[in-house]
């Protein structure tokens, strides 16, 4: 089972079974890298945070750049409207990159890759735009789905495709992070499994593109967690400036 | 004192750029082209596979199988192709 590239995506209990009204609220080993990366954001912003000098030690560099680089993103694409939203921008940005980066230390479990925790947090961000969208505009904000300069004869099959634009959101945000962490473990542990197979003679080269395929992971894990950022702000925007 | 002056106009320069920064904002996504390139795979896939979902709950609502299926699966495609070059169109006026 070992050499099996899906083994390391299997969920198992860890600890007693729980079970409340028939639903399974074990403990499992995705709960526990959740609570790992949750621990370790806190740990690095505690330590970040605890003394203030002017010239910063590392960690309160790194909380820095953190706090630098989300605050630029909101404001570069939401506007000065999108200020008040920034915890929560902070913090999904770093819990997905967080989860993303302890996937790839070796026997860790990669939270990402499961679709339904990245469709939780996709549909979360759809609802609550969708809910500040109305909460600020009334139904101002399905002038949304009916663009300026549309011919009245487009009108309907228009309102249908952006209907349909406006509700695929959440899929592909939720595809896109599942998919790349997914597909960039598996491959991983199909090259590790070419090393091993192919012995001292020929695992050379599989090692090689094992090497390279973990930085090209460090930098998919990073960048994943910044797209799906980036475009929780460019939905946020739609949101707040509404401008068809 | 000179010191703490001087750190206060440098603290004054820095809010004013964050100020003036936040208010230049513009509304387009300043997505790395990495970032667009996984935007738009993935936005193309998403737009048909939701296109076909809805023809499909459509078609087991009113009964109509396979006419909404087959019609919802081609706006889905169009509503893609769309979002694809929406997406280009911006990417290019940034440059």
């Amino acid at each position: 089972m070992a050499t099996n590239p899906m083994h390391q995506f299997q969920v198992h209990r860890i600890g007693p079974e729980i079970n409340i009204a028939g639903i399974d609220l074990s403990f499992t080993n995705a709960s526990l890298f959740m609570l790992l990366s949750a621990a370790a954001i806190c740990g690095v912003l505690f330590l970040g945070t605890k003394q203030k000098k002017i010239i910063p030690d590392k960690f309160q560099l790194i909380s820095e750049i953190f706090y630098n680089f989300i605050a630029k993103m909101i404001s570069d694409t939401a506007g000065s409207k999108a200020k008040p939203y920034f915890p929560f921008i902070f913090s999904l940005f770093m819990f997905v990159l967080f989860c993303n980066m302890l996937g790839m230390l070796p026997y860790s479990f990669t939270v990402t890759s499961h679709i339904i925790v990245t469709l939780l947090m996709a549909m979360f961000i759809f609802i609550a735009v969708t809910v500040i969208g109305f909460a600020k505009h009334g139904f101002g904000y399905l002038k949304l789905f009916v663009p300026n300069g549309v011919p009245v004869v487009l009108m309907p099959l228009i309102t249908v495709i952006e209907i349909i634009s406006y509700l695929s959101r959440p899929v592909s945000l939720s595809v896109r992070l599942f998919a790349n962490m997914m597909a960039g473990h598996t491959m991983l542990k199909v090259f590790g499994g070419f090393v091993i197979s192919l012995g001292v003679l020929g695992g050379w080269l599989p090692l090689g593109f094992s090497v390279a395929l973990t930085g090209l992971e460090i930098l998919v894990a990073f960048l994943q967690a910044y797209v799906f950022a980036i475009l929780t702000c460019i939905y946020l925007n739609d949101a707040l400036n509404l401008h068809h | 004192m000179a010191n703490l002056n001087d750190f206060k106009t440098r603290l004054k320069i820095a809010k004013e750029k964050l100020k003036s920064s936040y208010e230049n904002a513009d509304n387009k996504g300043n997505t790395s082209s990495m970032g667009s390139a996984f935007k738009l795979s993935t936005d193309l896939v998403a737009h048909v596979a939701v296109g076909t979902i809805i023809g499909f709950i459509f078609d087991s609502w009113f009964d109509t199988k396979p006419w909404l299926i087959i019609i919802f699966f081609f706006l889905g495609s169009i509503s893609g192709i769309l979002n694809v070059i929406k997406t280009a169109k911006q990417m290019q006026e940034k440059d």
